[in-house]
């Protein structure tokens, strides 16, 4: 499938948590958005500007009240939420003298925020105090937050993502998934334990992916290697996608923490005929054991990466699915360009 | 030693050892804690890495006051004996830090495979030995490769003609040290050249020899300063200088290029100056055409390249012929130029060896042993004889600035491994002699022993493992490089463990995610309790900041069932007080959080049902429809029923339910439950008279007013009984 990836790592003198890919109006600069911090100095949460091929130096940057656990991109809009439970919006030409913030306390997070997403009007956050907000455009260059739920510290939340303008799933430790429907009272209407690893009940919920076009299907990452995924039209058997849970013989593609997974528009199913209503489509997931792999069902999964050391975070091209960007462990981002021979194919 | 910022804060003086007639000064941090003196105690403790931690409580009463502050001072200060320190960048010590690990960990996990093979075998097979030298090797060029500056400068693509010497990366005297290594220790296909080796080497490191005195780097850099200005370059004494001090070293590239530069190769001069221009042309072809024993020569060197030895001397010989035919040639009368009659003579000397020239030529006395390998004695072999003509350039030309390379080779020449060692933990740091030791104890019997013997005078640490347990400790001392202290650890085996333990339940536990990472690594080293006591101090942590599902789930991690125990106990004894709707919501999320595990606990069935009950006794409250109130008098009974309900919640149970009995025109209960509860109530009564009763929380009245809501719904059962 993906013939000869070239992959390239760069050093860099800061730790990087998160990248995302940003919008680029022109075809030469390629941008990226890099939440880093570096524990040595104080105050040096930043959230950098880097350009590909040469990253080493940031164009812009944008200090940071306290380490960024969350950053997310819409086509007009980049998000990042602190470990202190603030939020920062910004245009994503990264203009930072229009920057709006959400400072954090009693009226919004305490605490880490790593549920984040943009859903077209509205955001939501979800945090490991337990609590979900919505915000939106108050008019006059102010954002309204909006509670939908207080979990008074019985839930924490480590993800959350819109599957429509109504409906949008959380994840977190110990309650698995969860999907919350607007119109019926923003109220949880449907929930799954998940599967775990291990022989472990239960485990954290590190990501969410929801297909644009297959809005009933999450597919989820979390503790000792799960990957599965949720069909809500049957909501109490989800669907394993990694090794764990299969069957005895096979191989789980990593055993630690699957920190992020993602659907992969790059990677053709490899059964094209049976993908239009039942199969979920292959997703690329990376891990605390340092394993960059596209997982799909009952398929063998295909590994992109090993690397030494861990790889926190990663993002797909929108614009060019080939390339992904990926956050290593040891101080550095990796770029990985796959094959262009699949891309004509498609 | 300890100062308020305020100025008026507590100072507590530092007393200088009474012995030292003037001790110095103690560095002074000012600490901003914020408390209101007078403080009362000061306690003081390391935390991870340089952290210090510094508690101030106050001895104030005032109440609105801070009663006690934590600061955390951070002490990192750049240890500035190491001189890589100030050559590389803190970020870039860190790359290195990085990528070496997993050229480390291989190395390590091959020498456990040969190990292991060899002991099924029970012998040393000579084949083994040879293995492990490529190995070692492998190890020693992944690792210089990643010495060498990342961002090497990109070919320029028009070549300066006058430019003498080639711009290239920086060079670093780590990858110097490190390159010296592999030269004498490893790199066992070099050693019948080793003299050129070394030769190639000063080439590339000859800068970083000395700050202090010159060197033929310094000569030529400023020669090429100066060239631009210059218009007749044959009329400068310092072009003879450079010539003679680059063909002393063996540059020959240098010297052709710099011969070109000669006056007489200009056009409009050729007339007049042919006899010259054929003398400099010739000594340029004999510089180019010198012989070298080694088996190749990269692009851009010069010299004819002789593989064996014989060839080598067949060739040397006739070179030298040559040499000194041109020498005694007649055309030097005829050459009008004295300076370039002079200069080009002292070439001429120094190819045929003259050692007064080459020791006027050099300017160091490694460029000195060096010219020695190269015009006097090219089959120099063996570290003894090597040793032997160091000792006599040093004694030419005596050195004050060391670089730390010239001790290090001092060290290698004389056999000592030891003072190899020290030299490397004085210039380079832990990093170079972790990593370096591998080079040492390679292919050397003597080193490989006293790196490996266990000392008692160390607590049975070998000097190797020593040295591992100390980057370990730098390594772990960093926020970032902490996670890659393990590989270091783990290949310790008489105290890494206990440290990799110590390490792991030092890390924060703050963040969720680094507690994850903690984990992982107990994961890969198999320290499940050491996991499991992380998990606990985990779950206390956020049960203790009110994030109570995250603690839940900790403990449940962790298996352990005494807090989880504590947890449902707390529950029981919520049940009972009226609890308000937003409390009794919160104790419903600790139930569901708990799920199966408090079963031990001996009341999860309970718990479930008494959720069970209430939730409906709300709805009945709420609704008063008589399918929820129907529902609730069902739960009731089956609590009463059943015999896990403990005797303490009857009475409050039952009063919770008074409402419910009350308020109904119908009734409720049949005539068989009530006397069913009204008995449960008598056997109340009766064990109240006991000491070991233990009262509630209920008022007095409760007994009562529940004995007159069932009389009365017994009375209403009765007359509607068929």
């Amino acid at each position: 499938m993906a013939d000869s990836p070239s992959f390239r790592r760069h050093p860099l003198p800061f730790s990087v948590d998160l990248l995302r890919w940003l919008p680029s109006s022109t075809s030469s600069a390629r941008l990226i958005a890099a939440a880093v911090h570096d524990p040595t100095i104080p105050a040096s949460s930043h959230l950098h500007l880097l350009s590909l091929p040469d990253p080493a130096s940031p164009l812009a940057s944008l200090p940071l009240p306290s380490r960024p656990t969350a950053l997310r991109c819409s086509p007009s809009v980049l998000a990042a939420a602190t470990s202190s439970g603030s939020l920062h919006l910004l245009p994503s030409s990264f203009d930072t003298d229009s920057v709006i913030s959400i400072p954090s306390g009693a009226g919004f997070h305490v605490g880490p925020v790593r549920g984040l997403d943009c859903g077209g009007e509205e955001w939501v956050t979800a945090g490991e105090d337990g609590r979900v907000h919505l915000v939106s455009d108050g008019g006059d260059g102010r954002v309204v937050a909006r509670r939908v739920c207080d979990g008074k510290g019985m839930l924490g939340y480590e993800a959350a993502r819109w599957a429509s303008s109504a409906e949008f799933a959380t994840g977190g430790a110990g309650c698995g998934v969860q999907w919350w429907d607007r119109r019926k009272g923003d109220a949880v209407v449907a929930q799954c334990k998940g599967i775990w690893g291990r022989g472990v009940a239960a485990g954290i919920v590190h990501s969410i992916d929801i297909h644009p076009s297959r809005k009933h299907i999450c597919v989820v990452g979390g503790s000792s290697g799960a990957i599965f995924a949720w069909d809500l039209r049957w909501p109490q058997q989800p669907i394993p996608l990694s090794g764990v849970g299969l069957h005895e013989t096979a191989e789980p593609i990593c055993e630690s923490e699957v920190w992020e997974v993602l659907f992969d528009n790059y990677t053709q199913s490899s059964d094209i005929i049976s993908a239009a209503s039942t199969r979920i489509l292959p997703v690329m997931m990376c891990s605390e054991d340092g394993i960059l792999a596209i997982v799909e069902q009952d398929e063998r999964p295909l590994e992109l990466l090993a690397e030494p050391c861990a790889i926190n975070s990663f993002d797909i091209d929108p614009q060019n699915p080939s390339d992904v960007v990926c956050a290593l462990e040891w101080e550095s981002i990796g770029v990985l360009t796959r094959g262009r021979d699949a891309m004509a194919a498609e | 030693m300890l100062a308020d910022s305020g100025g008026g804060g507590a100072i507590v003086p530092f007393s200088g050892d009474p012995n030292h007639a003037a001790p110095p000064p103690p560095p002074v941090r000012p600490i901003r804690h914020g408390v209101a003196p007078p403080i009362s105690r000061v306690f003081v403790s390391w935390s991870s890495g340089n952290l210090l931690q510094v508690a101030c409580l106050s001895g104030g009463r005032g109440a609105e006051e801070v009663a006690g502050s934590v600061v955390e001072v951070n002490l990192a200060v750049a240890n500035g004996s190491a001189e890589v320190e100030q050559e590389i960048d803190e970020a870039e010590m860190r790359r290195i830090e990085y990528g070496s690990v997993p050229a480390f960990a291989l190395l390590q996990s091959r020498r456990n495979a040969l190990a292991d093979a060899a002991a099924m075998q029970h012998m040393h097979s000579v084949s083994e030995r040879a293995e492990w030298w490529q190995y070692v090797l492998q190890y020693s060029k992944t690792i210089g490769k990643l010495l060498g500056s990342p961002d090497s400068l990109p070919g320029l693509m028009i070549e300066d003609p006058r430019a003498i010497l080639k711009v290239r990366e920086r060079p670093t005297s780590l990858k110097a040290a490190w390159e010296l290594l592999e030269i004498f220790y490893v790199d066992k296909n070099l050693h019948s050249w080793l003299p050129e080796r070394l030769v190639d080497w000063l080439a590339d490191y000859d800068s970083l020899l000395t700050k202090t005195d010159g060197t033929v780097y310094c000569k030529l850099s400023d020669f090429q300063k100066k060239l631009i200005n210059l218009q007749v370059v044959e009329n400068d004494p310092d072009y003879w200088n450079g010539l003679s001090a680059a063909l002393s070293v063996g540059w020959l590239d240098v010297v052709v290029n710099m011969l070109r530069f000669h006056g007489s190769y200009q056009l409009d001069q050729m007339d007049n100056r042919e006899t010259e221009n054929g003398l400099v042309e010739a000594v340029a072809v004999l510089v180019s055409t010198m012989p070298r024993m080694r088996p190749d020569l990269p692009t851009g060197k010069l010299g004819q390249c002789c593989t064996s030895r014989p060839d080598f001397i067949k060739a040397w010989e006739k070179w030298r012929g040559q040499v000194s035919k041109l020498e005694c040639s007649a055309f030097w009368i005829q050459c009008g130029h004295q300076k370039t009659r002079d200069g080009l003579k002292n070439l001429l000397h120094i190819m045929m060896g003259n050692i007064k020239d080459l020791t006027a030529a050099t300017s160091h006395w490694l460029e000195l042993f060096a010219s020695h390998f190269l015009y006097i004695r090219p089959f120099t072999v063996g570290f003894e004889g090597m040793h032997h003509l160091a000792q006599k350039c040093i004694q030419l030309k005596p050195s004050f600035g060391n670089s730390g390379l010239t001790g290090l080779l001092n060290g290698i020449l004389s056999e000592n491994p030891e003072v190899v060692l020290a030299e490397c933990t004085k210039k380079f740091g832990p990093w170079m002699v972790t990593h370096s030791m591998e080079l040492l104890a390679a292919d050397n019997e003597y080193a490989d022993i006293m790196l490996h013997e266990e000392r008692p005078n160390f607590g049975g640490l070998s000097i190797e493992e020593l040295h591992r347990l100390v980057y370990a400790q730098v390594l772990s001392s960093h926020s970032l490089t902490w996670q890659i202290a393990p590989t270091y650890l783990s290949s310790c085996l008489n105290q890494g463990l206990g440290l990799l333990e110590i390490l792991l339940l030092k890390q924060p536990i703050q963040d969720n995610r680094q507690v994850l990472k903690t984990l992982e690594l107990c994961r890969l080293y198999e320290l499940e309790n050491v996991s499991t006591n992380i998990m606990k101090i985990a779950g206390i942590y956020h049960w203790k900041h009110g994030r109570k599902g995250t603690g839940v789930y900790w403990f449940q991690q962790a298996h352990d069932k005494v807090r989880l125990d504590r947890i449902a106990q707390q529950l029981f004894e919520r049940i009972g007080k009226s609890v308000a709707d937003d409390n009794f919501k919160q104790w419903e999320g600790l139930v569901e959080l708990l799920g199966s595990d408090i079963g031990s606990a001996g009341g999860l069935e309970f718990l479930h049902r008494y959720r069970d009950f209430k939730r409906s006794l709300q709805q009945a409250l709420e609704g008063r429809t008589g399918e929820a109130a129907r529902q609730t008098v069902e739960f009731l009974i089956q609590l009463m029923r059943n015999p896990s309900t403990p005797q303490r919640f009857w009475l409050p149970l039952l009063h919770d339910s008074v409402r419910l009995l009350n308020c109904k025109p119908c009734p409720l209960l049949n005539v068989a439950e009530t006397t069913l509860l009204l008995n449960k109530l008598q056997e109340l009564s009766m064990a109240k008279l006991r000491p070991d009763f233990c009262t509630n929380h209920l008022p007095s009245h409760a007994l009562s007013s529940v004995r007159l809501a069932l009389a009365s719904n017994l009375a209403r059962a009765i007359l509607e009984e068929p």
